[in-house]
């Protein structure tokens, strides 16, 4: 015995000849199917830049990330080859999953030295979860969250990068510096 | 007759070749494809042979050697012998009824009448179901001897399916007989030279539900409740792997080439292209000789109806990728209480219309 179920759906009787529907669905997917087939042809054919489809060819081709998407936090370099961190250690106590490692060094803070920097500083991919708030947190602009999301590894211990790897050049990361100052502003901080 | 022995070996080989070497594996392709374009997906493309990609079309080779090289695996508790020869009686008759499917008209080669049918059979539409029926005890013995619930669940409802639909398939074809009053394919292809006599005008409906029966007959979505793979894992063949899982897989998409091919002859004229005779094809190439013009019109028909073939393998892939699959019992009240009675009255009624035009 087959197990009704009443789902209150009045269906006319256009509706119940089931054929007309059939051909409704058929011609959906038909169209689909020729706008897709001939969505290619363009882009092959060199005739358009772009494929008319947007579905990609993920390894070959990427999609440009929108400048708010969170990927894994990177460090700000300066143009002298310093990180900007000053180890103050405000993100590793507002990383929610305890991923943030540093330890500091200072010097005299004189003329051309720098006063703190981390020794070490190190971020464990494998537990961190993205959330932002080591950005949110710095107070000078030194961790942002990058577009790259591809970290994938097959040994768990090399998800740990360490400060040489988390370091990026400012020039590089204008724009979610922009982003973030915009962000962060409009929240009134 | 060495002739004639020759002639027929190039059309066994000629047939074999286009549903065996070009159509099934093919088939696996466009199947891909085809739903990736439906749903917004570019599909297989993955395979490559130094960096080329083919538009994945070396997932054919990848997926043959893929399955010749795996295990063999029987279940514990099968019966060995005849969950090894259930394939080859599900494949076997896929490829015999093609013994009986014209490909083409008549034609004058050399001095010598050449038909394109391999065997031009006085029941030749009876031998087709007669043999096409036999694939059920195929499925029925792989699902039995499997040990396996899921696979003895799939082979029942294949059996009970096969059997309601080719009472629907059968009555079907009473019409198209008693319209042209033959049983040979050849002469049902010849006679709808005439594009208004063509099958799909003279049986509408039989057109239909012969294309519903079809779909059924070959298993495929929104019929595929012997193998519906969120019930029943597999169905019949839950328990088959490697080159055996492959001759089902294969059986399959040489039954829609088969199932495409008897509704180009019964319905869609054959190897006729609309409005245009054979005759007036030949004069057109009259100045290449009999045997030329013979040669060049041959080609086209056999061409012609292949396209007709792609196109009635196209329409249920599209039927495959865009309909939800039927509950059992909902595939059993359209078998017996729609489809019956409706060819049963197409029957009827063409009887009627015959008897009021003679």
């Amino acid at each position: 015995m087959a197990y009704y179920v009443n789902r209150n759906i009045k269906m006319t009787w256009w509706e119940r000849s089931y054929i007309p529907e059939i051909l409704k669905g058929l011609l959906l997917t038909s169209r689909r199917f020729f706008y897709n087939l001939f969505g290619f042809l363009p882009f092959f054919l060199g005739t358009e830049k772009d494929r008319r489809i947007f579905t990609v060819y993920y390894p070959e081709e990427q999609v440009q990330y929108p400048i708010a998407y969170r990927g894994r936090p990177v460090l700000a370099q300066n143009e002298d080859g310093m990180p900007a961190c000053v180890a103050c250690g405000l993100c590793e106590i507002a990383c929610p999953a305890y991923c943030i490692h540093i330890e500091p060094a200072e010097d005299s803070g004189k003329q051309n030295q720098y006063e703190r920097w981390p020794e070490v500083f190190t971020i464990d991919y494998a537990i961190c979860i993205f959330c932002g708030n080591c950005e949110e947190a710095c107070p000078e602009e030194a961790i942002f969250m990058s577009d790259d999301c591809e970290i994938s590894m097959l040994d768990r211990k090399k998800m740990l990068y360490t400060k040489e790897q988390l370091l990026v050049p400012v020039a590089d990361l204008q724009k979610r510096i922009e982003f973030t100052r915009n962000m962060y502003a409009k929240w009134n901080y | 007759m060495w002739v004639d022995l020759i002639i027929t070996l190039v059309k066994i080989f000629f047939i074999l070749g286009v549903t065996v070497a070009f159509f099934a594996p093919i088939l696996t392709w466009v199947e891909r494809k085809q739903s990736a374009l439906m749903q917004d997906r570019i599909g297989a493309n993955r395979a490559d042979i130094l960096g080329f990609t083919a538009l994945g079309l070396f997932h054919i080779i990848a997926d043959a050697l893929k399955m010749f090289t795996k295990e063999d695996f029987i279940p514990d508790g099968a019966n060995k012998v005849l969950h090894t020869i259930a394939p080859i009686i599900a494949l076997v008759p896929a490829l015999l009824t093609f013994a009986v499917v014209p490909f083409g008209g008549q034609y004058t080669l050399f001095g010598k009448e050449v038909n394109l049918v391999i065997s031009d059979l006085d029941v030749g539409l009876l031998f087709v179901f007669a043999i096409a029926s036999l694939a059920t005890y195929g499925y029925v013995i792989a699902g039995w001897s499997s040990n396996n619930n899921w696979s003895l669940l799939g082979a029942m409802r294949t059996a009970s399916q096969m059997i309601s639909y080719e009472v629907t398939m059968g009555l079907t074809i009473i019409g198209v007989l008693m319209v042209y009053g033959t049983m040979r394919l050849p002469e049902i292809g010849a006679a709808q030279e005439d594009f208004l006599r063509w099958g799909f005008f003279l049986q509408p409906l039989g057109f239909i539900m012969f294309f519903t029966a079809s779909i059924a007959e070959n298993k495929r979505i929104p019929f595929d409740a012997p193998e519906a793979e969120s019930e029943l894992v597999a169905g019949y063949f839950t328990e088959y792997s490697g080159i055996k899982f492959g001759m089902f897989f294969m059986a399959e998409f040489i039954e829609m080439v088969t199932i495409g091919a008897i509704m180009t002859i019964l319905f869609f004229g054959a190897w006729h292209i609309p409005f245009l005779t054979t005759a007036t094809l030949l004069s057109w190439f009259d100045f290449l000789g009999t045997t030329g013009s013979n040669l060049v019109v041959m080609l086209i028909h056999v061409g012609v109806f292949f396209a007709k073939v792609v196109l009635f393998i196209w329409i249920p892939m599209i039927v495959r990728w865009t309909l939800p699959r039927f509950r059992y019992d909902q595939i059993m009240n359209l078998g017996w209480k729609i489809l019956l009675p409706l060819s049963l009255a197409n029957i009827l009624v063409t009887g009627l219309v015959i008897l009021a035009l003679n």
